[in-house]
């Protein structure tokens, strides 16, 4: 059974939300601000052309700044993305043999512009994967989603989020119980057969079903009448247009210049 | 002055068919205690579920502080009633532990001042109050019930209602409920297999059995009664045994 | 079959983007509608029991592989299409946001291919035809699995087609399609046992909590409308990714024809007129790093071109060598700067 990595996971989430409970400067940012921010610069980073390597390194300093002063370890943020490249790194690969053309000689060394593309690809999964984990690192599920329900999503959506995250663990534990009993009682055995596996799910999906009845109930017991009604307090702070504004600028002026090469070509004048 | 509870006859059959009560007559009075004991299945939850109308009798009558429970009056029965129920997990539904104490006044249309207010004392009278902005998942076994306690409170019901309180709590945890039970000046029913707890908080005790009333009568006489409660699939408990009550 | 960030273009991205955002608004107003009360806890639940049942492989007989849960289908057979809907989106987003599946801008894409097709397409024009009015076990399990494979043979063509309008991936769109399919028809095939078994189970554990289908499956235009809109996108997505492949082709024929200084100054009034989105080069005239890439540009256009071959010769040798050492330099000194930068802001909160 898969639940080994799944393990891993969970305590992952659950590290998540430990870290986005702290209040160093980077959380104490409005979660519209950040949201706002991270959507911005996926976009900027995507918009590049496809083989572009240079230009996007400048962009690396935005998750970097939010790792570093959101006390965010880069450890746990890099296993995630170990996690999550794989798909991007097979459909990648095929770019260097679909794509053979030369397009970059550095001297004797030609580099075909198929894995420059490649390795465009692989910076921008690490930039805009590392952006999106490290906005909910730097807010948290309960902040994000009081956020988006103030940038317009419907409440119905964002309420539908903090179920699902409240009974996420609930759930995980009674699926994680349920698997080692199986697991107990057939040593040996690798794997779930089919008829014992639809039988489990069944019981997992009954058993969830009652536990939102007895939800519902619990909800109507203090008068609950259909809308979930959510208290938003945290006002805007000047922080947060200056987050906004400062990180546009910046995004603005390196998806403009290629800084990197300004710099590169700085030093080289420098040194020759 | 009426009844806060009072049942008369009150019959439920599931839609499978299943009949769980068969004509239930009893009667809670203002700042008592009362337990409720039975086996499995002998029908307790059900029973309390008629209590604040999440279920409605199929026959006889549930009141509520005089006014009989239907649909046209569940949410004065709600209001009067607050239900603790067996697993915290199914009530602690909210994101914070604050949020969902303040889930109750807010849904009932409270102004955010008193929402804030009742949130703070529900807590505090419970001494949760640390715990205001954690998920509730990250909570103990014993935090959770309180939490869960302080949820009910916060709408200032005139009966609390309760299914298992002392399910899965360990022995501080145990210790710091039924302190906190006898504290509380609401009426007050618990439906247990904990009968120690019984005799350290209630009156008076009610036993359930194949969906019948088939005894009541106070804590001390009725538990020390061994022929009769293992007839009903209880025991004495062990904490009478000790004392001597004549 | 998550839909993967750095293989989807802004155009693409924003697209679904904005076709997901309908859909959840649709949904959402349905939901509100029906005002079914215990919805609300009763889609959490099973969000986070979609979640978990994920988690959970069972072995294929003889194969050595293993096979899990969908969920779309399974959904929409229990709560109906529109709370499905808003589910499985609920399911994708914290997926992308706390396990990195997919990701942000792939977000969009990802609930129309795993959203939409089962929940709006397979749910009421497979599902609920087959399995008129009350659950019966055989055509149940009939409508299960046909109506899974549909959903995600759509999905997974819907991948194919988001991929190639992004024009990120090199593959090309027969070999893709020629891959995806039928892997994902396996895929289903699979889904669609378990899908079909556990419905089977819940109809015999429970059978009150499977919706009765009406005996007229109610055929409304508006999914329809939705597929058609969608299908409007992307192929407004595979023409703008056409039409933004076309600049640098022609840019690279006029290079072929006349000098550089023309092609930069050329490239300035493209600027003038596309947008920042669709920009695709640097403007900074003296680091022309860009240039023979441009020439050399493997989309469709200069492809197409009989030049190209001699284009594919000349390019190394048309690179200012200068120039790409700077951009590697360059790349490398602003990695290594960033990543001091990140000490420095790691020790100042705790110095405040």
């Amino acid at each position: 059974m898969a639940f080994p990595m799944a393990v891993e996971r969970w305590l992952d989430v659950a590290r998540m939300d430990e870290l986005a409970r702290q209040g160093t400067p980077v959380h104490r940012i409005d979660a519209r601000a950040q949201t706002v921010t991270t959507l911005l610069f996926i976009g900027v980073v995507m918009s590049f052309a496809r083989d572009e390597l240079s230009a996007l390194m400048p962009f690396f300093i935005y998750p970097v700044a939010l790792m570093s002063a959101g006390r965010i370890p880069a450890a746990s943020l890099l296993r995630k993305l170990a996690v999550a490249m794989p798909f991007a790194v097979a459909v990648g690969l095929l770019n260097p043999v679909f794509d053979t053309r030369p397009a970059l000689a550095l001297g004797p060394l030609h580099v075909s512009s198929g894995w420059l593309s490649f390795l465009s690809i692989m910076l921008r999964c690490l930039l805009t994967v590392s952006a999106a984990l490290l906005l909910v690192a730097c807010t948290g599920m309960q902040r994000l989603c009081e956020g988006l329900v103030r940038l317009g999503v419907p409440r119905v959506f964002a309420v539908q989020l903090l179920f699902l995250y409240r009974y996420l663990f609930l759930l995980a534990d009674e699926g994680r119980r349920m698997t080692r009993g199986i697991e107990l009682r057939s040593p040996g055995v690798r794997g779930v057969r089919f008829r014992v596996y639809v039988s489990l799910i069944g019981h997992l999906l009954l058993r969830a079903m009652a536990r939102a009845e007895r939800i519902y109930h619990a909800m109507q017991a203090r008068g609950f009448d259909g809308r979930i009604r959510l208290q938003f307090t945290s006002p805007l702070r000047l922080a947060d247009p200056l987050f906004v504004g400062g990180w546009t600028l910046f995004f603005a002026v390196a998806r403009v210049w290629n800084l990197a090469e300004a710099l590169g070509a700085l030093l080289m004048k420098g040194v020759g | 002055m009426p009844s806060v509870i009072e049942i008369k006859d009150a019959s439920y059959v599931y839609p499978d068919g299943t009949q769980a009560l068969h004509a239930v007559s009893l009667c809670v009075e203002a700042g008592e205690a009362v337990a409720l004991v039975g086996a499995n299945g002998a029908g307790k939850s059900t029973l309390l579920l008629h209590m604040n109308g999440t279920l409605l009798a199929t026959q006889g009558e549930v009141r509520v502080a005089g006014v009989e429970v239907s649909r046209l009056t569940l949410s004065h029965a709600r209001r009067t009633v607050g239900m603790v129920f067996q697993d915290p997990d199914d009530q602690l539904f909210m994101p914070t532990v604050e949020e969902d104490v303040a889930f109750g006044p807010r849904h009932a249309g409270m102004a955010q001042d008193d929402v804030e207010r009742r949130t703070h004392e529900a807590l505090a009278r419970v001494g949760m109050s640390h715990l205001r902005m954690r998920p509730p998942y990250r909570l103990s076994a014993g935090e959770k019930r309180a939490v869960a306690i302080a949820t009910v409170l916060a709408m200032a019901p005139g009966v609390l209602v309760m299914d298992e309180p002392s399910s899965n709590l360990d022995p501080r945890g145990r210790r710091r409920l039924i302190a906190q039970l006898r504290s509380f000046e609401h009426a007050r029913v618990i439906a247990t297999h904990d009968l120690e707890l019984v005799v350290e908080v209630c009156t008076r005790v009610i036993v359930l059995d194949g969906g019948r009333v088939v005894a009541q009568g106070p804590v001390r006489e009725l538990l020390n009664d061994e022929a009769r409660m293992l007839a009903h699939g209880l025991e004495r408990p062990h904490i009478l045994r000790h004392q001597h009550p004549h | 079959m998550h839909m993967a960030d750095a293989l989807v273009s802004p155009v693409v991205g924003g697209t679904m983007w904005l076709a997901a955002c309908g859909l959840i608004g649709h949904s959402v107003r349905r939901i509100e509608a029906s005002a079914k009360d215990h919805l609300v806890p009763l889609m959490g639940v099973l969000g986070a029991f979609v979640f978990t049942a994920q988690m959970i492989n069972f072995t294929i007989p003889g194969t050595g592989s293993s096979g899990h849960l969908g969920g779309g289908l399974l959904l929409a057979a229990l709560l109906g299409p529109h709370a499905a809907l808003l589910v499985i989106a609920s399911v994708l987003t914290v997926q992308a946001l706390f396990f990195a599946d997919g990701g942000l801008l792939a977000l969009g894409c990802n609930i129309v291919n795993l959203g939409f097709f089962p929940a709006y397409v397979a749910y009421p024009w497979v599902y609920r035809v087959i399995v008129r009015g009350r659950y019966e076990a055989m055509r149940g399990s009939v409508a299960a699995l046909a109506a899974s494979v549909l959903g995600l043979q759509l999905g997974a063509l819907s991948v194919v087609l988001q991929t190639q309008a992004s024009g990120i991936a090199e593959l090309p769109f027969g070999a893709f399609a020629a891959l995806m399919l039928p892997i994902h028809l396996a895929i289903g095939v699979v889904e669609g046992c378990v899908t079909a078994a556990v419905v089977a189970f819940v109809a015999r554990a429970r059978p009150e909590v499977l919706p009765v289908a009406d005996a007229e499956p109610v055929r409304s235009l508006r999914p329809v409308l939705a597929a058609l809109l969608i299908a409007a996108a992307l192929t407004g997505g595979l023409l703008s990714g056409w039409a933004s492949s076309l600049p640098d082709g022609l840019e690279w024929a006029i290079a072929r024809l006349s000098g550089t200084e023309e092609v930069s100054a050329l490239r300035g009034t493209w600027h003038a007129r596309l947008s920042a989105v669709q920009e695709r080069t640097a403007v900074m005239p003296d680091y022309a790093f860009r240039q023979t890439p441009l020439s050399a540009r493997p989309d469709g256009s200069d492809g197409a071109s009989a030049e190209s071959t001699t284009a594919r010769a000349d390019a190394p040798s048309a690179l200012p060598l200068g120039t790409s050492v700077a951009g590697v330099v360059g790349g490398a000194v602003t990695l290594l700067v960033i990543s001091w930068l990140g000490f420095v802001f790691r020790k100042w909160p705790r110095a405040v």
